[in-house]
C-alpha cells in the first residue's frame, strides 16, 4: 500500500518534471523566435564594423538611416497587408508615380511644395483604396489585382515623365529628403513617427484587432460581425498612403521625379516584414519585428555596398532572401501549431 | 407541361451563355482585326500578319505555359527572367565557349526545367502560394543572367542559331512553326492524356484530387518545369530573332504572358479554361500591340492598357463564375 502511494508520487513528480521541462523548452523556443532576429541583427552589425572601418562613420550611418526609411515606411504599410494574408505588390512603382506627380506639378505645373506633395499622395492613397474594392468586392487574391496595378502605376508614371526624370525641385520639398534636424536626418523622423502610429494602431485600436483577427481567421471574423470588408480596403488604402510618402522621401533624396525610382523598394519591403516575424499566412507579426527586420536588411545592403559586391549579386541575393525567409516564416509556423 | 417547358428554356439559356462563353473572346479579336484593318489597312498585308505572328509566337509560348499554370491555381512570375537567363546563356555558350547550335540551345532548356523544378519543390513542400517563390526566382534568374553577361549585350551571329528566329520554311516563320508545335503538344497533352486531366483536377478542387489519391504536389512540380521550359524555349527564340542576349531583355513578359491567359478566359482561381483560349488571348493582344504601333500610340499606353486589361479580366472572370454557377 505505502508502496504503490510512493510510486503514484514518484509517477506524479516525473510527470510535473516533463511538463515543466515541455513549458521551459517551449519558452526558450518562443524567446528565439521573439528575439533571435536582435541576436542576428547585433551579430551581422559586428561582422560588418569589423570587416570594413567606412560601416561606422557618421556618414555612412546617416545614409543607411535615410534608406532604412524609405523601405521602413513601405514596409509599415506593407506589415498592416500582410497580417491580413494579403499581399501589395505594387508599392514600387506606386512609389514612382507618387515622385513622378509631384515633381510634374512642382516643376511643369509650378505647384507650391505642399499642394504637390499633398495631391501626389491622395493619387496613390486612391489607387490602394481602389485595389482594396477590388480585391474585396471581386473576391479575388490580391497578388493579381495588385500585379495589374503595378503595370498601370508604372504605365502612368512613364506617361507623364515621358521616360525622363523630371528634376529640379524647391527647396523645401528637397528638405524632406536631404534634411537633417539636429543629428537625425527627416526621412528617419517620418519613419519613427510613422512606426510609432502603426503600432499604436496595430495595438490599441479596434481597426488593429480586427486586422488580427481578420488574418488569422477570415470566416470566423466575418461570422463574429466584423466588417472584413471595410478592413481590408482600408488597409489597401494605408498601403496606397505609405507606399506614398515613401516615394515622396525618395523623390525628395534623388531631386527629380522618376519612374523607375521605387523598383527595388517592393522586394526590401516584403522581405523586411517577413524576417521581422511577421507570417505571409495572416495574423501573426508586429510592427516592432518589421522595423528591426528593415534595419537588419538596411545594414546587410550597406555592408555589401562598402565591402563592394557587385549589384548583380545583390539582385541574386534579394531574391534568395526572400525565398529563405518564406522557408523560415513555414517552418516558425510549424513550431507554434504544438 | 409549363414545368417542363421552363426547364426546356433554362437549358437553352444555358446553352446560349455556354456558347457566348466560349466564343466570346474569338469575336472580340475578330471584331479588333476588322476596326484596325478599316483605320489602317497595312495591317492586312501578309507581311505585317506574318510580322504579327512571329511576334507573337514568343509570348504566345510562353503563355502557353502559363495556361497549365494557372489551370492548376497557380502562378509563376519568374517567367521573363528565365527567358532572359536562357536566352544570355545560350548566346554565351555559343559566342564564348564555342559550344555547337544544338548543345548551346540543349543545355540552358534543361536549366530552365531545373529552375521550374526547385520553384514547384519550394512550393509544394512549404505550402506557400507560388507567386511569393516565383517573385524570388525572377530576381534570381535576372541576378545570374546579368553576372552572366556581365550587364553586358553579347552579340551572336551564328547562322544556325539566328535561323531559329529569323529563318522561315516556306511561307511560315520558324518561330511560328515551334509555337503552332507546342500548342498542338500542349493542347494535346492537356485534353488528351491522365496528366491533363490531373492539372484540372488540382486547379478544381486540390483536396479532393488529394484524397482520390493523386499526388497534388508531383502534378504542381511539374506544371512549374513546364512553365520554365516554355519561358527558356521563348528566350531562345528572342534572342536568335535579336542576334544578341540583352540584359534587360523579356523584362515583364510575365505580366503579358499573365494577361494573355487570363483574357483569354482561363480562370485564375483554377480548373477551368484551356490552351485554345489562350491562343486566342494572346492573338488578342498581339493584334492590338501592333495596331497601336500601327496608329503611333506610344509603348507607355500599351503598358497602361495591359494593366487595365488585366484587372478587367479578373473582373470579368469571377461576375462569369458567378452567373454560371
Amino acid at each position: 500500500m505505502k508502496k504503490g502511494a510512493n510510486k503514484d508520487t514518484e509517477l506524479l513528480e516525473l510527470s510535473k518534471s516533463i511538463v515543466t521541462n515541455r513549458i521551459l523548452i517551449n519558452k526558450i523556443k518562443q524567446g528565439l523566435q521573439k528575439y533571435g532576429i536582435i541576436i542576428i541583427f547585433f551579430f551581422v552589425f559586428l561582422i560588418i564594423s569589423i570587416s570594413t572601418p567606412h560601416f561606422l562613420t557618421k556618414r555612412n550611418i546617416i545614409n543607411i538611416l535615410r534608406q532604412v526609411s524609405m523601405v521602413g515606411i513601405i514596409g509599415c504599410g506593407m506589415t498592416f497587408v500582410i497580417l491580413l494574408a494579403e499581399i501589395d505588390l505594387s508599392v514600387g512603382s506606386m512609389a514612382s508615380l507618387v515622385g513622378v506627380i509631384a515633381a510634374f506639378l512642382q516643376v511643369v505645373k509650378g505647384a507650391n511644395t505642399f499642394i504637390a506633395i499633398t495631391f501626389a499622395i491622395i493619387v496613390t492613397f486612391t489607387f490602394g483604396i481602389v485595389m482594396g474594392l477590388i480585391i474585396t468586392k471581386v473576391k479575388v487574391h490580391s497578388f493579381v489585382v495588385t500585379l495589374g496595378v503595378l503595370s498601370i502605376a508604372k504605365a502612368v508614371a512613364l506617361i507623364i515623365s515621358k521616360g525622363h526624370p523630371i528634376s529640379g525641385l524647391e527647396r523645401p520639398f528637397r528638405f524632406i529628403g536631404g534634411g537633417m534636424a539636429g543629428p537625425i536626418p527627416i526621412p528617419f523622423i517620418l519613419f519613427i513617427m510613422i512606426a510609432i502610429l502603426s503600432y499604436l494602431i496595430l495595438t490599441f485600436t479596434i481597426f488593429g484587432k480586427y486586422i488580427f483577427a481578420i488574418g488569422g481567421n477570415i470566416e470566423t471574423s466575418r461570422l463574429s460581425g466584423i466588417p472584413v470588408d471595410r478592413t481590408k480596403i482600408l488597409v489597401f488604402g494605408i498601403s496606397g498612403l505609405m507606399a506614398g510618402i515613401s516615394g515622396i522621401i525618395l523623390a525628395a533624396r534623388i531631386n527629380s521625379g522618376q519612374s523607375i525610382a521605387g523598383e527595388g523598394l517592393l522586394f526590401e519591403a516584403i522581405t523586411a516584414v517577413v524576417i521581422g516575424g511577421t507570417s505571409l499566412f495572416g495574423g501573426v507579426g508586429s510592427i516592432g519585428g518589421t522595423v528591426i527586420g528593415v534595419f537588419l536588411l538596411g545594414i546587410i545592403r550597406n555592408g555589401l555596398n562598402l565591402i563592394g559586391v557587385s549589384p548583380f549579386w545583390q539582385k541574386v541575393f534579394n531574391g534568395a532572401l526572400i525565398l529563405l525567409v518564406v522557408v523560415l516564416d513555414r517552418m516558425r509556423r510549424r513550431i507554434r501549431v504544438y | 407541361m409549363i414545368k417542363r417547358y421552363n426547364i426546356i428554356r433554362k437549358m437553352r439559356n444555358q446553352w446560349i451563355q455556354i456558347l457566348v462563353e466560349k466564343y466570346m473572346m474569338l469575336l472580340v479579336l475578330l471584331l479588333t482585326c476588322i476596326i484596325i484593318s478599316i483605320i489602317k489597312p497595312v495591317f492586312l498585308t501578309p507581311m505585317n500578319l506574318t510580322n504579327v505572328l512571329r511576334q507573337v509566337s514568343m509570348i504566345g509560348i510562353i503563355a502557353v505555359g502559363m495556361t497549365f499554370v494557372i489551370l492548376s491555381a497557380q502562378l509563376d512570375l519568374s517567367v521573363g527572367s528565365v527567358a532572359a537567363l536562357v536566352g544570355a546563356l545560350a548566346s554565351g555558350l555559343q559566342v564564348r565557349s564555342n559550344l555547337s547550335t544544338s548543345l548551346g540551345v540543349m543545355i540552358p532548356l534543361i536549366l530552365a526545367v531545373v529552375i521550374g523544378l526547385i520553384s514547384g519543390i519550394i512550393t509544394t513542400k512549404i505550402k506557400v502560394h507560388s507567386f511569393i517563390v516565383t517573385l524570388g526566382m525572377l530576381s534570381i534568374a535576372r541576378g545570374f543572367m546579368l553576372l552572366y553577361t556581365g550587364g553586358r549585350r553579347i552579340d551572336i551571329l551564328i547562322p544556325s542559331f539566328e535561323y531559329i528566329g529569323a529563318g522561315m520554311i516556306g511561307p511560315v516563320p520558324v518561330p511560328v512553326i515551334i509555337y503552332l508545335s507546342v500548342i498542338i503538344v500542349a493542347a494535346y497533352t492537356l485534353s488528351k492524356t491522365r496528366f491533363g486531366r490531373y492539372v484540372y483536377a488540382v486547379g478544381g478542387n486540390a483536396e479532393a484530387t488529394r484524397l482520390s489519391g493523386i499526388s497534388v504536389d508531383k502534378i504542381r512540380i511539374i506544371v512549374m518545369s513546364i512553365s520554365s521550359f516554355t519561358a527558356g524555349l521563348s528566350g531562345i527564340i528572342l534572342s536568335a530573332r535579336i542576334s544578341a542576349a540583352d540584359p534587360a531583355m523579356a523584362e515583364g513578359w510575365e505580366l503579358n504572358a499573365i494577361a494573355a491567359v487570363i483574357i483569354g478566359g482561363t480562370s485564375l482561381f483554377g480548373g477551368q479554361g484551356g490552351i485554345g483560349k489562350t491562343v486566342i488571348g494572346t492573338l488578342f493582344l498581339g493584334v492590338l500591340t501592333t495596331g497601336l504601333n500601327l496608329m503611333g500610340v506610344s509603348p507607355y499606353y500599351q503598358m497602361l492598357l495591359i494593366g487595365i486589361l488585366i484587372v478587367v479580366a479578373v473582373v470579368i472572370d469571377r461576375l462569369k463564375r458567378r452567373l454560371l454557377m
